[in-house]
């Protein structure tokens, strides 16, 4: 954002904040001393080439993978290889980019299942929250949530995510099976009302360029490294962006062992 | 025609045995993603419990609840110690497969000097015999009817109603996604292995209350009729189980008419052969499920 840029201000306290992680599926690690923090109403966006470790990332700090090295650590908190069950009672949530919802589950079960954490008489009061950011679930809570477009599907999986009211909120390409507009008003609106609210939002985004107009923060991640990160407008200036951003997949090599560039 | 009605009320009867056994088994698909080959001989060790009990001189309602007290146990027993050590290493479906056919042998052959290679029988009052038109059954038939339908009932409002059975049922469609929302899978397949245990327990008790008599050797018929039901309705799909239970509980019966006793088996799976080739997946399973659970 231009009035970012011309005003860089500090960056938050990090809520979420990984430092030099690695890990991957058992075999090769796939992330390789990844550092990333977050902090709160901050948007920070991953982007990088297909194959680049940012869903593993992703699926790491959330506890689905294992940590090999490094810690995570949650408001000052270690929580490296916590579950996935204590990171979300902990008020991380997670939206993953495929399987983001309870398929044979109704769309009012699926927020159900969202608030499972807390007390029965509560959940009603969270589901109206949700409905609340989210007005166009209103008349599909019925509906079994495979029937629904893709479009609404996405705002139920983030939905769902809402009703435990995170202070993480992790999204990995919630665009990615969205026709542009959509994709435009999920990131433009509803990802940074996110943020707005105070959440820490960490967005991995194949639409590099809407990210970065959202973002506070970018990294950019190439073959499992962090390759770059910066503010997004510091980052568009640089000469070499372009390049290293798009051309990423075909001409850089893995950058084991080599600095991470501050732009 | 009496002959057809007289064996489609048998139907009704080896309907009910068989859906609280299928649902029990396909749940248990559904929520851990196992096949259990040990469900027909957990069955029968229960069916023992209770002719334990029964021969004790308790009545056989009440060694019923003892048998689904100990399919209960032993189906959560078998699934902590064994399957589930092995699912956390990441055994294949194929694997696990193998596991609980091994599981199987070993409660057979376990359970084979305890109470011998013998048919036995239970001590019950079968009662009056109720006759509706050619269809004539017995006081425990018709009880069994009932039991099934309330089992069916309850295990519907358990997935529909509760939280836990909506847990399950989350758990079952997305295990991954379900720790990510803060459910204790866990815990949540723990239960579900004592519900669907109980089920197994009760089913066995029913099976052996049904027929005149029952041994050992018995496991693998029931386990057989069993999977063309869940796999006919839907893997995983208990209300495809309930639906499968009914077409093979049927067409066994009523083929028995027709030809013979012997081709009972036979024309069950005819009739699942038949629909794995127009739909693969099963009735009630959307397209893949047994794919993606796989």
């Amino acid at each position: 954002m231009s009035d970012s840029a011309a005003t860089p201000a500090a960056r938050p306290a990090p809520l979420l904040w990984a430092e030099d992680i690695t890990s991957g599926y058992g075999g090769v690690p796939v992330v390789r001393g990844v550092s990333i923090a977050v902090g709160p109403g901050e948007i920070v966006a991953v982007i990088g080439p297909n194959g680049a470790g940012k869903s593993t990332l992703l699926k790491t700090l959330v506890g689905i993978l294992r940590v090999s090295s490094g810690r995570v650590m949650l408001e000052g908190n270690d929580v490296t290889n916590h579950s996935p069950e204590e990171l979300a009672r902990r008020g991380v949530g997670y939206v993953p980019q495929v399987q983001d919802i309870f398929e044979p589950l109704t769309a009012l079960e699926n927020l159900e299942m969202g608030g499972y954490l807390l007390p029965q008489a509560s959940i009603r009061g969270r589901v109206d929250a949700v409905i609340e950011v989210f007005p166009a679930l209103a008349p599909l809570l019925k509906r079994r949530a495979d029937k629904l477009s893709g479009g609404e599907r996405k705002m139920l999986a983030i939905g769902r995510v809402l009703m435990l009211d995170p202070r993480v909120v992790i999204l990995d390409e919630p665009t990615a099976n969205l026709a542009p507009q959509l994709a435009d008003t999920l990131l433009g609106e509803h990802v940074r009302a996110l943020g707005a609210r105070g959440k820490a939002v960490l967005l991995v985004e194949q639409r590099a360029r809407a990210a970065l107009d959202i973002a506070a923060w970018t990294s950019v991640l190439v073959s499992g490294a962090t390759r770059l990160e910066g503010r997004p407008g510091e980052l568009l200036e640089r000469q070499d962006f372009e390049e290293l951003f798009l051309g990423a997949s075909t001409s850089l090599t893995p950058v084991s062992g080599s600095e991470v560039e501050i732009a | 025609m009496s002959l057809y009605l007289a064996a489609f009320g048998f139907g009704l009867v080896s309907t009910s045995v068989l859906a609280i056994a299928a649902v029990g088994f396909t749940m248990q698909f559904g929520i851990s993603n196992m096949i259990n080959l040990a469900y027909g001989e957990v069955m029968i060790a229960a069916a023992y419990a209770s002719y334990g009990l029964n021969n004790a001189g308790i009545n056989i309602w009440v060694s019923l609840l003892g048998g689904a007290v100990f399919g209960s146990v032993s189906s959560y027993l078998i699934n902590r110690v064994l399957y589930a050590p092995f699912q956390k290493k990441g055994t294949a479906l194929i694997g696990m497969v193998i596991i609980s056919l091994a599981a199987s042998l070993m409660i057979a052959n376990v359970l084979l000097p305890i109470v011998g290679y013998y048919s036995v029988s239970y001590r019950q009052n079968v009662g009056p015999t109720f006759h509706a038109g050619s269809i004539a059954l017995t006081g425990v038939q018709l009880a069994i009817m009932g039991l099934a339908i309330v089992l069916m009932l309850v295990i519907h409002s358990l997935l529909k109603l509760t939280r836990l059975g909506k847990a399950m049922r989350a758990t079952s469609a997305n295990p991954t996604l379900a720790r990510n929302c803060g459910i204790p899978t866990r815990r949540v397949i723990d239960t579900a292995w004592l519900i669907t245990g109980a089920l197994c327990g009760v089913a066995g008790t029913v099976a052996g209350m049904n027929s005149d008599t029952f041994a050992v050797a018995s496991g693998a018929g029931f386990l057989i009729s069993i999977i063309a039901a869940a796999v006919l309705g839907g893997a995983g799909n208990p209300y495809g189980a309930m639906i499968g239970a009914l077409l093979i509980g049927e067409v066994t019966e009523i083929s028995a008419a027709a030809f013979s006793p012997e081709y009972k088996e036979v024309a069950a799976f005819a009739i699942l052969v038949l629909v794995m080739v127009l739909r693969p997946q099963g009735l009630l399973a959307k397209r893949g499920t047994l794919a993606a659970a796989g």
